[in-house]
This record gives C-alpha cells, sequence and structure tokens, in this order.
C-alpha cells in the first residue's frame, strides 16, 4: 500500500525535483537518527508527501546544505537545516514505523506458513521501534492501530467496497486532521485525506488483483464486482477517478508557503500517472 | 483582512493586464463553485472566489486611478461587482420546489448525517420514493461512499426520470467518475515565437513568392 503517492518526474522542474529529493533524503536521515539505521529501509515516497505537507505551510525559509549518502557514499544528497523542519520530519518517521509495523502484521495475517516465519522473525524489531514512535506520538499510534482492527473486520465481513475502504479512508482523514492549524484546515484535511486514503485503498486492490484472484486473497474488487479484470478495473478507475476529483477539490483550496509546485504535480499529475499504469499497464509504464 | 491583492491573484505589481487576466481566469477555474457544488466544503470555496474577485476588482480600480498597491489608503475596503465571475445559480438544496423530507434535508446541510439518516430508516420501505434513495444518495455522499452514493442517485433517477434535481446530481457523479485532471499551472515565459516559428514563416513565405513570380530569398 505504499509507493502510490508520487510526483510525475518528467513534469517536475529540476529545481523542484531537487526539493523533493532533499525531503526525501532528510526523511531517511531522520529515520537513521531516531529509529536506528535499519529503519531507513522503511522510507516510502508516501511518507515524504506528508512530511512535505507537514512542511508547507512552516514560516520562514527552508534551507539545505550538502552530504554524503549513507547508502551510496558516492552519491551527494541535500538535506535539510534541521530549524523548522525538525518536527515535520520527526512526524513523518514516526508514522512510516508505526505503518510499517501494522503493515508486517497484516503481512504475516495474510501469508502461508513459510512466508510467516522469516515476517516473525521481523517482528520483535518492529515492535520496539514502533514502541519508540508511538510514546513521542501516540495520537498516531491510536488511529493506526484502530485502523488495522476496523480493516481487518471490514474484510472479513466482505463488506461493499465503500465499507471495505472506509478504515484506510478516514486513517488517512484522522491524521491529517491531527496536524491542521486551524477548524477551516481541519475540514480541507479531513476531506483530503479520507479521499486520498481511499484512493490509495483502491490503487491497491486493483494493483493486487491478480494476485489476490490467484491465491484465494481477499480483494473487494473481486468480492464486490467481478472476478473478471476488465470489469472490476473499470469500476475501480471509476471510483479512483471520483476520489481524485474529490481529493483534488480539497487540495485546491490550501495555499502552501513552500513545496507548492511539487505538491501540486503529486495530487494533479502524479496520482493520475499511478492509476493509469495501474488500470492500463498493456499502454506502457511511463515513470 | 486587508491582503495585498497581488499576492491573491499570484502576480507581481508590474504585472501586465494579461498576465492578471490569466491569473484571474487559472484561479476562477480553480474556485469555482461549480467545482464544490455538493461538496462539504463548498462556503470554503465561495469565501476563495469572494476573495480572488474582490483582487481582481481592487487591481482594475487601482489601475484605473493611476495608483499603485503600496500608495493605496489601506483604509479602502473591498468592494466588489465588476467583470468577475459571479457563482452559478445551481444549488442542490436550492433548485427543489417541494421536498417530502425538509427536516432531512436541513440535517444534511448541517453535515449532522446520522440525524439525518434515522429519519430516512423510520421510513416504510413501501414508502421510499425518488427523493428517500436521492436523501440517503446525498448522505452517503457526504460520508465519502460514493460507491453507494451512485447506486443510490441512479435509483432515485429511474424512479423519477423528470426530476432535475436529481438528473443534476447524478449528472455531475458521472463525470466525476470520468474525471481526468486538469494540467497545473505552468510558468509562461514572454517570448511567444521562437526561432523555428521565424525560420517556418519565413520559408513558407519564399516559397508562396515564389510561386507568384517572386522571389523573397534568393539562395533557396
Amino acid at each position: 500500500m505504499f509507493g502510490y503517492v508520487n510526483i510525475d518526474k518528467g513534469e517536475l522542474k529540476v529545481k523542484d525535483y531537487e526539493s523533493y529529493k532533499a525531503v526525501y533524503c532528510s526523511l531517511c536521515k531522520t529515520l537513521g537518527k531516531e529509529y536506528t539505521f535499519l529503519s531507513r529501509f522503511l522510507l516510502s515516497y508516501d511518507m515524504t508527501y506528508f512530511a512535505m505537507l507537514l512542511m508547507s505551510g512552516e514560516d520562514g525559509k527552508l534551507c539545505s546544505k550538502k552530504g554524503r549518502c549513507r547508502f551510496n557514499p558516492a552519491k551527494t544528497c541535500n538535506y535539510l537545516l534541521k530549524d523548522n523542519t525538525q518536527e515535520p520530519l520527526s512526524k513523518a518517521s514516526a508514522l512510516t514505523v508505526i505503518t510499517a509495523y501494522y503493515k508486517l502484521r497484516d503481512n504475516i495475517d495474510d501469508s502461508g506458513f513459510f512466508l510467516k516465519l522469516p515476517l516473525y522473525l521481523l517482528l520483535p524489531f518492529m515492535k520496539a521501534i514502533k514502541k519508540k514512535a508511538s510514546r513521542k506520538y501516540p495520537a498516531y499510534e491510536k488511529i493506526c492501530g484502530e485502523m488495522y482492527a476496523s480493516q481487518k473486520n471490514a474484510e472479513s465481513q466482505k463488506l461493499s467496497i465503500d465499507e471495505c475502504a472506509e478504515p484506510t479512508a478516514h486513517f488517512l482523514a484522522e491524521i491529517l486532521s491531527v496536524e491542521a492549524k486551524d477548524d477551516n484546515e481541519e475540514r480541507i484535511y479531513m476531506e483530503l485525506g479520507y479521499h486520498l486514503g481511499k484512493w490509495i485503498y483502491l490503487a491497491d486492490a486493483a494493483d493486487d488483483f491478480e494476485k489476490d484472484l490467484k491465491k484465494k486473497r481477499f480483494n473487494p474488487l473481486v468480492s464486490n464486482v467481478s472476478a473478471e479484470r476488465e470489469e472490476a478495473l473499470t469500476r475501480a478507475d471509476e471510483l479512483m477517478s471520483q476520489s481524485l476529483c474529490l481529493l483534488t477539490a480539497a487540495h485546491s483550496l490550501l495555499c502552501f508557503k513552500h513545496f507548492g509546485d511539487v505538491l501540486d504535480n503529486i495530487i494533479l499529475l502524479g496520482l493520475r500517472l499511478r492509476q493509469q499504469n495501474i488500470i492500463y499497464p498493456e499502454k506502457g509504464k511511463r515513470k | 483582512m486587508n491582503k495585498n491583492p497581488y499576492t491573491i491573484l499570484g502576480v507581481t505589481e508590474n504585472a501586465t493586464e494579461k498576465e492578471i487576466k490569466i491569473a484571474y481566469r487559472e484561479l476562477a477555474k480553480k474556485y469555482h463553485p461549480d467545482n464544490y457544488e455538493d461538496s462539504p466544503l463548498k462556503d470554503l470555496a465561495t469565501e476563495k472566489m469572494k476573495e480572488v474577485n474582490e483582487a481582481y476588482d481592487e487591481i482594475q480600480k487601482m489601475r484605473k486611478e493611476g495608483r499603485s498597491y503600496s500608495s493605496y489608503s489601506s483604509q479602502n475596503a473591498y468592494s466588489g461587482g465588476g467583470n468577475s465571475y459571479s457563482s452559478n445559480t445551481s444549488n442542490t438544496s436550492g433548485s427543489y420546489t417541494y421536498t417530502n423530507y425538509p427536516e432531512v434535508r436541513n440535517y444534511i446541510k448541517s453535515g449532522r448525517l446520522y440525524d439525518a439518516e434515522s429519519i430516512l430508516k423510520g421510513v416504510p420501505a413501501d414508502n421510499r420514493k425518488g427523493e428517500w434513495y436521492f436523501l440517503y444518495g446525498m448522505i452517503y455522499y457526504r460520508r465519502g461512499w460514493t460507491d453507494q452514493a451512485y447506486n443510490y442517485f441512479r435509483i432515485a433517477c429511474e424512479m423519477e426520470p423528470q426530476n432535475q434535481e436529481f438528473r443534476g446530481v447524478f449528472d455531475r457523479m458521472n463525470s466525476q467518475r470520468s474525471y481526468s485532471s486538469p494540467e497545473y499551472r505552468r510558468v509562461h515565459h514572454n517570448s511567444e515565437c521562437s526561432t523555428c516559428d521565424i525560420c517556418s514563416a519565413i520559408c513558407c513565405l519564399d516559397t508562396c513568392c515564389e510561386c507568384m513570380g517572386g522571389d523573397c530569398i534568393p539562395c533557396c
């Protein structure tokens, strides 16, 4: 369920791509610093988007300095300076770790016996770093925990597509609304978060359609629409388009002091590109 | 709140008339009430649209009077009207003439979806006509359950095909389902003609000249 919220690189200006990479690299650095080196492997584009959204309203300039990449010492990265970026990066790191823990739990539940074993080996480490993140940001742990339980419940009862998507949609709406600075922003974040969460859920369902069908795992498109790929993905496309329309409308009401162009690129172009690649893979993937 | 109207439109104080018009049109397209017709954020969009309209009118007024923003008195309030976009007259709650469920409509409008739903749930099954399905669809839509909402709107239209309110909302659902993202604003540089455009135009001119017996460029 990660990696869908990303840029359309070909349509991004170089300076904006550099600032996007600076957030990505800074998030990697923060994960390493706050939750051990291994946590850097949990880095995702979705959390980079979350970090940028949090930083977009910060007062003052955002500055960066050059440094070496931990994974590739030959590469130079831009890292954001701490001043007004420390807290957003810390929040995004905590959310990365907490969601990764629940994702692991979910994978263990869905896996067969032999795949479960190596996943169980990761569990103590993930639990330990999740505990640290939860102490810093207990609201995130509460929201994630509730989402995990509701999602399990909805999928075991084989409810409608809307009801299955509700836990993920509600989760992202709550996470964003916790970060809102005033009532109006909270309303916009709730709407944006809800439909973005729903879009992500549907993207994941559409992307895993064939795999789930083959392995007889639960998929809301199979249980509510059809086991035929074309019919199921057409409905997914319609629902994703509608969620995209609604989240774009919410996004348009936000004012960004930083990263406005990158955030516009992600919402207006990146999501649409990802959707096209999932629904119509035969047209050839553009990155 | 007295913000700089140029900041609101996202242009500099020495922007040309054309740049201001382009900026205004793009913002008007973004915040147009039609994009937020059934949205719970409609009031926020209306406020933004009003702010943009006022900023545009203010700039026109300042330029007509030959003043810059810094010399403009801060006591001057924005005044509306002028050539700006006005909101579309269609409005979900205003376009019906008669309703069997005025309380339900008010609850939906004020965001009290559970209260609206509990009234509708109390209606016996054989009394559930088009408006019942329409309002239940609206509750689902406001909740974010777009798939359920679509089904209920479709049933409402099938039950009362002549009802313009139901048809209007159902058509909007269909257009949202076939939504493709607008292009975001790109910065257009001032040059409207590239060197290639000029060269091609001269070559075409030379060809036409030669057809008519002349020769614009002797060497080709």
